[in-house]
């Protein structure tokens, strides 16, 4: 890929940022200042010697284990922020290639030199890559100023700190966990991602209503004419949550390396196709 | 060819969505698909935290 | 002189309505083209057509390329400028040029800051707290920013006062056009650009009703007012319109030499709006 190639998908990532920081950066700051103040409600209703010797505790026994082995039970802290991630990833994929549409803006980004493809692919590295990023942003914050109030918290009442230090290690590696968590859901959920952006593109109105109304049609035609339910199949397999996390390096190659994945990021691929293709009926 | 699936959007999604249920149907056909959990195995899917020193010794 | 549109039998339609119906049209390298008719005619559709955010059927090729395939290659050497409301609203305008910026490889930064700094845009404001005018002013900044060899207009000054009007023409003429660079230009409000056209497209209920160098304009169209004991006479050589003027009736002849019509009276030519009308009239009688 040439620099102004990279310069110019650069740009399509920054628009997307811009257009969309309500979702990407506001919201979870949003969540992030709720949970702290809730944390410092629920610390304020116990006496601070009895948190002292909780710190006490968590320090002795973090002290001198391995961040990366220990970085997944930091993961729980996350969970909050990853409901609302995908959350707003569904809204975000639902209005990416309609919402323009509706505002006539959709005059001015096709007017510009830059085609379909690498429209459609911005939305989709957006939303596996970036948005995650600002969510980890946020969530690094969290976990400092946790740290610094339970360093605090031991310097005042003269605690060992150093298994604070070994804590928040193995929170900052749970992000990259996290992270990499992201990126293998949305490989994994590959064929959501593709049917979203092809409805977001195809709809006049009402993208969520098509995306829906036409997957539970299809599932029945498929069964009406011939007679199977591979997508239903494939929904259920899908459906368990234990499927979307990744707790270590090794982890993610075992994620990525298998048939499973691979043949639905195939099918993603042709979905993310027909929204490539549809983005040219822009009336 | 081209003129007939890409003359409007329903005729363009309805190719897309025939492709993707033709694929579906043909990988299942030969794969002989059932609905199935992926086992990744992890430790980690294990763990209660009130047997966490437990745990520990355990992985150690 | 090579053409920089090159369009035959363009359709398009819209569930039952016909927006276009078999549009032959052939725009010259190098012209000022100024694409007329009455709203609903097909104005709008033709235009986003040539720059490939309409789906039509039908050959089509401009700059060389086929939009409905290569917009994304032909935008490196078109714009277009719709009706003010297409600026993303809730861009500031530092923003609109950084990402014109990134994605534009023809497009020159340090002149368009220039152009901007002539204006009283603040560059940290959103799009849409500019009043329209500037936001035309903004978009029109851009463009002459970028290196095009086609610029499409759709109605660029619908709604703007009349000193943004004429800045923007202004502009468009003495900075923009330079002989080489061609500009189709959409509007009902005929009189305001008559005089900067160089060639001229009447469209009227999807189909092309003209398609004429303003040169030749002279050649094939004449008004006369012709005295009542004439009127016979005028009648038998088929105008194509006829319009009361000042108590006296005026005949628009197309296609008939000036030579057989000095006999009714003072000839001259019809004035790009007169024409108009009486091209659609004269469309509408069949």
């Amino acid at each position: 890929m040439d620099k102004f190639a990279l310069n110019q998908f650069l740009t399509l990532l920054k628009r997307e940022v811009l257009e969309h920081r309500n979702l990407f950066v506001l919201a979870p700051a949003f969540l992030a200042l709720l949970l702290l103040f809730a944390a410092f409600w629920i610390s304020k209703q116990f006496p601070r010697d009895q948190l002292a010797s909780g710190v006490a505790y968590l320090a002795m026994l973090f002290d001198g284990l391995s961040p990366v082995d220990m970085a997944p039970v930091f993961m729980i802290g996350a969970i909050p922020f990853v409901f609302l991630l995908y959350t707003c990833a569904f809204v975000y994929l639902m209005n990416s290639l309609y919402q323009d549409r509706r505002d006539l803006s959709v005059l001015f980004w096709q007017s510009m030199p830059v085609s379909n493809l690498k429209t459609v692919l911005s939305k989709v590295v957006t939303i596996a890559a970036v948005a995650p990023f600002f969510y980890i942003a946020v969530l690094f914050g969290v976990y400092l100023i946790a740290m610094i109030w339970l360093t605090l918290l031991g310097i005042q009442f003269d605690i060992e700190i150093v298994g604070i230090g070994y804590m928040f290690l193995a929170a900052v590696v749970s992000l990259v966990f996290v992270y990499l968590s992201a990126i293998v859901t949305a490989l994994w959920l590959f064929p959501s991602v593709g049917w979203l952006l092809l409805f977001s593109a195809f709809a006049k109105r009402t993208p969520f209503m098509w995306a829906a109304g036409v997957f539970i049609l299809v599932g029945f035609l498929e069964d009406f004419l011939f007679g199977s339910q591979y997508l239903a199949n494939w929904v259920e397999s899908r459906a368990n949550p234990n499927q979307y996390v990744i707790f270590s390096f090794g982890d993610l190659v075992d994620r990525l390396f298998n048939y499973d994945m691979l043949f639905g990021i195939f099918v993603g691929a042709i979905l993310i196709a027909g929204a490539v293709l549809m983005r040219r009926f822009t009336d | 060819m081209k003129n007939i699936f890409l003359k409007n959007r329903y005729t363009l999604l309805l190719t897309v969505l025939a492709v993707y249920v033709l694929v579906l149907v043909i990988e299942g056909a030969i794969t002989g698909r059932e609905a199935k959990v992926v086992k990744f195995d992890n430790p980690f899917f294990d763990l209660n935290l009130n047997n966490f020193e437990e745990f520990m010794d355990n992985r150690d | 002189m090579t053409n920089i549109v090159h369009a035959r039998s363009l359709q398009k339609s819209y569930g039952s309505f016909q927006a276009l119906k078999n549009v032959d049209l052939d725009i010259p390298e190098g012209s000022i083209c100024g694409l007329i008719g009455p709203n609903g005619a097909g104005k709008t559709t033709t235009l986003k057509a040539l720059i490939g955010l309409c789906d039509v059927e039908g050959d089509l090729l401009v700059a060389g390329r086929d939009p409905r395939v290569d917009r994304h290659k032909l935008m490196e050497d078109v714009c277009f400028i719709a009706d003010v409301g297409i600026l993303p609203k809730w861009l500031k305008v530092s923003q609109v040029i950084d990402y014109v910026d990134g994605v534009h490889p023809k497009f020159h930064r340090e002149k368009a800051l220039q152009l901007l700094s002539t204006t009283s845009i603040p560059s940290n404001k959103r799009i849409k707290e500019l009043s329209k005018g500037m936001v035309t002013q903004l978009h029109l900044a851009l463009v002459m920013s970028i290196d095009v060899s086609l610029l499409v207009l759709d109605e660029p000054t619908l709604g703007l006062d009349i000193i943004y009007r004429k800045e923007f023409y202004d502009r468009l003429l003495n900075d923009f056009y330079d002989g080489n660079r061609t500009i189709i230009i959409s509007t009902h409000q005929v009189e305001e650009i008559e005089t900067l056209l160089s060639h001229l497209v009447f469209i009227n209920a999807g189909t092309i009703v003209l398609n004429a160098a303003m040169t030749d304009l002279e050649d094939s169209f004449t008004e006369v007012i012709v005295s009542p004991e004439l009127r016979s006479a005028a009648d038998a050589l088929h105008p194509i319109h006829e319009r009361e003027l000042l108590g006296k009736k005026s005949y628009t002849f197309e296609g008939v030499p000036r030579a057989e019509l000095k006999q009714f009276g003072e000839l001259f030519t019809p004035s790009v709006a007169d024409l108009f009308v009486a091209k659609l009239k004269d469309a509408n009688h069949g």
